[in-house]
């Protein structure tokens, strides 16, 4: 038997019987829809966590801190990277220790950073404040992935790049009880002044004054970035070997950090293993999210399921209906084999109307699941909007999302549960004897 | 020395009926040439239809050989017998068992689909055989709009579809008028008389006139005329 006659057989036969097929489907319609909308939802739920969670800094991004070990700390030749040291040894990031990890497979670059060790007050006229101070070994904050809402990202000897809530560290040190503090300052293209101090054995202090002039603005990452303010490697070294009043020799003593950037985001995971390996300490957001991401998956596979209940119940259905169907035109079933029908085209025949049952509702269940999502989305955005905007938060994009495999699978899916709960019944009808078939009554 | 076109040897077929066995066919042994018009008389319970429906490969014998246009019915596999059932018999019933939701010509061309006939020429054969069989303009008709004599010609339309060397009808004026009934047989006739084997199961007397061969079956056995008149006058007589 062709399939196109195939498809036109089973078409007309559920067309015959049209109020029927319609009252099975409406089952289809209504456990598709509630898969599409329930996992929708938990998909959208997700999709809000993963926003708030991205403000922990770029997933592809791994810290990489030195391990001190268990034992004593040891700062010599031998702690440099060299080999056969377990975890219980000290490692630290000498520039080998960076060559080592350049040569992790996956790792797209590996950039050292450097705390600014002694305290450093910052004054913009005449407000103060405290600031982490971060070197990093770039010429341009976009190589790490930066982006600025004002200004660009280029770093250079006398102007910084500070992160977008560095304005709300200044305060008005002369500023009296009871008074309304100044509103944050716009830093950009203004010149800060930049105090460090160091103490010698007496207790005399001395003082270095550095005037910089703020070149851009950092976009919101709601991480770390968002405090610091951003320098040349090469000024934070100088600047703590001048507070230390010795060199550093970075080559023993190593950075205090290292971002090791990974292409693939789901390699960051193996590589944080790998280095953690090499006795180093890795830290990576993804480790948080990969849980709170199997959580949501769970979460969608449990509504998913609810769904699927429903979809269950309407199987029943479509079964009942096959059942009374194939009784009904038992003497049809006798006259398709009289004239030649092997059983798999009966098979075929039957499977296909089932199927077809399947496919009608789940046709029906995806577009009203998609639909009832976007009322849903529209309706809740609105309202968490203003529950954000009362409690200061962000506001969630989307409250319900549909990713395009989702009415793909509800489809397939449910066109399988029509067959699956046509088997029965097919397997019946074709396998009928037919002259007991022909004269059922 | 197999010149028959149908050979059946020993054919037994018992029904398992509420605990008790029903002989349907108790050993019965027949040949039948080929292009032969074979009218099988009985009385209902006779195991005319059974006997009809074993031909067909519709039903699988109890015991004993059929053997069709050279093929043995006894060891094939489902699929095979509908193969055959496709491709040599074309069946006739009482009852026409037409689709009610088909028109005359996609009833007429209804069996080529399982032969995986393409559309146009399905349509252009149905259309021939509406002809031949005297409703041309009917082709677009669906079985409620026609007579009963009307729906017995789509019927063998549709029998002849694939071409089939053997005609098995069931009763095919059963359920007719008699003027209808008269039309059924001459068009049964013109086929046997056209190179096709015809075997026709009735009460119907008036189909001897075409019968080319008679067979009278009693109890589930062939049997003679003379014997099969005598019982059936048994009968008739008041006791």
């Amino acid at each position: 038997m062709r399939f196109f006659d195939l498809l036109r057989l089973i078409f007309g036969n559920l067309s015959r019987r049209k109020a029927r097929v319609a009252l099975t489907a409406i089952g289809v319609v209504i456990g598709t829809a509630a898969v599409v909308i329930l996992v929708s939802l938990a998909i959208g739920l997700q999709r809000n966590a993963n926003e708030q969670l991205y403000g922990i800094g770029d997933l592809t991004q791994i810290q990489v801190m030195p391990s001190f070990g268990e034992g004593p700390v040891m700062v010599g030749p031998g702690g440099g990277g060299g080999g056969g040291g377990g975890s219980s040894q000290t490692k630290l990031l000498t520039n080998q220790a960076l060559e080592e990890l350049r040569a992790i497979p996956g790792v797209e670059w590996v950039s050292p950073r450097e705390f600014l060790w002694s305290g450093g007050m910052v004054r913009y006229r005449k407000l103060e404040g405290w600031a982490n101070i971060i070197g990093v070994d770039v010429k341009d904050l976009a190589d790490l992935g930066f982006e600025t809402v004002q200004g660009d990202t280029a770093l250079g000897r006398t102007t910084i790049v500070v992160g977008p809530m560095v304005a709300n560290n200044f305060y008005d040190p002369r500023l009296r009880p009871g008074q309304e503090p100044p509103p944050p300052p716009d830093l950009y293209d203004q010149q800060i002044q930049f105090i460090i101090s160091k103490w010698d054995a007496q207790g005399n202090e001395t003082r270095k004054n550095l005037s910089l002039r703020v070149t851009g603005v950092l976009k919101e990452t709601r991480g770390e970035s968002d405090w610091t303010i951003y320098m040349p490697l090469e000024q934070v070294k100088a600047l703590n070997e001048w507070s230390q009043n010795r060199r550093i020799n970075y080559n023993k003593e190593g950075y205090s950090q290292v971002i090791v950037k990974v292409r693939d985001v789901n390699q960051v995971l193996d590589i944080a293993d790998q280095i953690t390996e090499m006795g180093y300490q890795a830290y990576t957001p993804q480790s948080f999210v990969q849980g709170i991401n199997n959580f949501y998956i769970i979460l969608q596979v449990i509504f998913g399921g609810v769904g699927a209940i429903a979809l269950l119940v309407a199987a029943i259905g479509i079964a009942n209906t096959m059942a009374m169907s194939i009784l009904e035109r038992t003497r049809e079933i006798g006259l398709m084999k009289a004239v030649g029908a092997t059983n798999r085209d009966v098979l075929a025949i039957f499977l296909g109307e089932a199927s077809g049952i399947g496919f009608i509702g789940g046709l029906g269940g995806v577009i009203i699941g998609w639909l009832a999502g976007q009322v849903i989305n529209v309706m809740a955005v609105v309202y968490l909007s203003n529950q954000a905007g009362q409690q200061g938060g962000i506001p969630p994009s989307v409250a319900v999302y549909t990713p395009i495999w989702l009415p793909v699978f509800a489809l397939v899916f449910s066109t399988l549960i029509g067959m699956l709960s046509g088997l029965y019944p097919a397997l019946r009808a074709a396998t009928m004897i037919p002259v007991l078939a022909l004269k059922y009554e | 020395m197999n010149q028959a076109f149908i050979r059946v040897s020993g054919l037994k077929k018992y029904y398992q009926m509420g605990g008790t066995t029903v002989r349907a066919l108790d050993g019965v042994d027949l040949e039948i040439e080929p292009h032969s018009f074979t009218v099988v008389m009985g009385p209902s319970g006779s195991g005319k239809s059974t006997l009809l429906y074993l031909l067909g490969g519709l039903d699988r014998a109890t015991a004993g050989e059929i053997w069709v246009d050279g093929q043995s019915l006894n060891e094939v596999d489902e699929n095979s017998l509908a193969l055959f059932r496709r491709r040599t018999i074309g069946f006739v019933f009482q009852s026409f068992n037409l689709i009610p939701s088909m028109t005359a010509r996609e009833n007429v061309a209804f069996p080529m689909q399982f032969a995986g006939v393409n559309p146009r020429r399905r349509d252009e054969q149905a259309d021939f055989l509406l002809k031949q069989v005297g409703l041309g303009d009917r082709a677009l008709h669906r079985p409620t709009e026609l007579s009963g004599g009307q729906q017995q010609r789509v019927a063998i339309a549709r029998a002849l579809v694939n071409d089939p060397k053997l005609i098995l009808a069931d009763e095919p004026t059963g359920n007719l008028d008699t003027a209808s009934g008269a039309a059924i047989m001459q068009l049964l006739s013109d086929l046997h008389r056209s190179g096709r084997t015809v075997l026709v199961v009735t009460h119907d007397t008036r189909m001897m006139r075409f019968a080319t061969r008679q067979i009278y079956l009693l109890d589930g056995r062939v049997v003679s005329e003379a014997e099969y008149q005598s019982a059936v006058l048994e009968v008739a007589q008041p006791s």
